[in-house]
This record gives C-alpha cells, sequence and structure tokens, in this order.
C-alpha cells in the first residue's frame, strides 16, 4: 500500500512546490509565470467551465479570462494552499456571469461519450438531468462529485458555509434522482 | 424509516460516512426495504453523476485559449510547444 501512496505524495508535493514558486514569480511581477499556472491548472478549469456552461467554446473563452483575472489581481496572490480556491471562485464567477447573460445552458453537442448505446443515452439523460437542476444545486454537484473537492473548499468556492453546502449537496442529489428515477430503474 | 437514516442516506451514497455507521446503516437496511431502495437509488445517483466523462481539453482548445490570452497582449511563457499544424504560417514569397 505504502508503495502506491508514496509516489503520489511526492507528486503532490512536488506539485504544490512547483506552484508556490510560480505564485511568487506572478506576485513578483513575473507575467510569464502566469504560463505555468496555466499549465497546472488550464485543464481543471476548462472541465469545470466546460460543465458550468455547456459548450467547449464559451469554456475556452471563460477560461482564458480566469487566467486573465489572475494576472490583473496577481497583488493579491497568496502561496497559502488558497490559490485553488480563489481561482476556482474567479472561473465561477465568470460562469455565473455568462449564464445570466445568456442562458446558456444546453447540452454539451461536443462531449465525447463512450460505451455502448444505452450507456451512452444514460449519460445523455444524466447530463440533461444535471442541466436543468436549479444552480444553487447544481454547483456543490459539479465541485464535490465531478470535481471531487472536499466540502469545505467548495463552501469557500461558493462564498457559504460547510453546512450550507451539505444542504445543497443533499437536495441536489435528491434532486437529481428523483429526475432520474424511470431511467435508472430501466437500466439496473 | 428512521429519520436519521434518511438524512444519512446522501452521505452514504457518497462514501462519506464513517465505515462503522455505514454498516449501521446497511444493517438497518436489511430490516427496512424503504431504506434499502432509497440507499441504492441515491448510490446508483452518486455513481451515475461521479462516472460522468469528463469533457476533453483538446490540443486544440489548450492553444485557442492561449492565443486568447496572447491577444489581449499577455506573453505568457508555457512548457509546451505550439504543434505545427496550430502554429500561424507565412506565405511562401517569390
Amino acid at each position: 500500500m505504502e508503495a502506491l501512496v508514496l509516489p503520489m505524495q511526492n507528486e503532490a508535493l512536488r506539485d504544490s512546490l512547483v506552484e508556490r514558486r510560480w505564485l511568487a514569480a506572478l506576485a513578483a511581477g513575473d507575467e510569464q509565470a502566469l504560463g505555468g499556472i496555466y499549465e497546472i491548472y488550464g485543464e481543471r478549469i476548462f472541465r469545470y467551465t466546460y460543465r458550468m456552461l455547456g459548450n467547449r467554446s464559451d469554456a475556452e473563452d471563460a477560461t482564458a479570462e480566469t487566467f486573465l483575472r489572475v494576472l490583473r489581481r496577481s497583488s493579491e496572490l497568496r502561496a497559502d494552499g488558497a490559490f485553488r480556491t480563489w481561482l476556482f471562485r474567479i472561473a465561477r464567477n465568470l460562469c455565473i456571469d455568462k449564464l445570466r447573460q445568456h442562458k446558456l445552458m444546453e447540452l454539451p453537442a461536443d462531449a465525447q461519450y463512450s460505451g455502448g448505446e444505452d450507456k451512452t443515452a444514460l449519460r445523455v439523460t444524466v447530463q440533461q438531468a444535471l442541466a436543468e437542476l436549479p444552480i444553487e444545486y447544481r454547483e456543490p454537484l459539479e465541485l464535490c462529485d465531478l470535481q471531487d473537492m472536499a466540502a469545505r473548499e467548495a463552501a469557500e468556492i461558493l462564498c457559504i458555509s460547510v453546512p450550507a453546502l451539505k444542504s445543497r449537496l443533499y437536495r441536489g442529489r435528491r434532486a437529481l434522482r428523483d429526475k432520474l428515477s424511470g431511467t435508472l430503474e430501466r437500466t439496473s | 424509516m428512521n429519520d436519521l437514516y434518511r438524512k444519512l442516506v446522501d452521505l452514504y451514497a457518497g462514501g462519506e460516512l464513517p465505515a462503522e455507521l455505514e454498516s449501521e446503516m446497511e444493517a438497518a437496511a436489511r430490516q427496512d426495504p424503504a431504506l434499502a431502495q432509497d440507499m441504492k437509488s441515491m448510490k446508483r445517483t452518486v455513481w451515475e453523476i461521479q462516472s460522468m466523462p469528463q469533457p476533453e481539453f483538446t490540443e486544440e482548445s489548450y492553444q485557442r485559449i492561449l492565443m486568447k490570452v496572447y491577444a489581449k497582449g499577455v506573453a505568457l511563457q508555457t512548457q509546451s510547444p505550439v504543434p505545427s499544424h496550430l502554429q500561424y504560417q507565412l506565405p511562401m514569397q517569390g
């Protein structure tokens, strides 16, 4: 077991050190350090914004704008572990603004689904049901169940308390289960 | 159905309960079909969410995002080189 865990810990530690180095450089005014931050977080922010906005083009815009805002606000940077939370909060605020402007929620047309026909249909149904949830229920599901974030971090991103986050998660999961009940019964 | 267990079903489904409480709920579910059904359907729901495929972060998306940042006048540097098929080509002269 140890042999499996230790390399992962080393990898996390290395990533953390690399992140601190880039953040320190960025805070010192080195604009190019943003590239290093993008290398670390670009994919996660893209996936998050894609899920929030429902299409690739808007997700690319939101991801680019997220990193530009990091640069504009680099004087606020702190390499104390809170950076990821802060970064996701910027991305989240941008997505909320875009959703308010355009009512963008739609099924991702270019999402890649694999597996059999039934499985694909089920995934489309799950995606659709998720997209139809009220935003206050969908966001905790996106962060905790899809981005695999701890409740505390998700709560910080959403600017709510941990109990409020858990309550929304509870309601969101139940609402989704209710929407999917017929489909899940047919495919079980 | 025990009200406390009902409130804990989503934590059970998300694998967020201590092992001892999880076993306790499973034992209770053997005596309570409604609780058992609730736990089963919620676990399936959470599993379906967690196993949703992630949107693919393609090389094209990676580069387009970089281009959008460059377009705002930010000269950031990444470790990955731009693939040749995404580089701007100048027309051949003379």
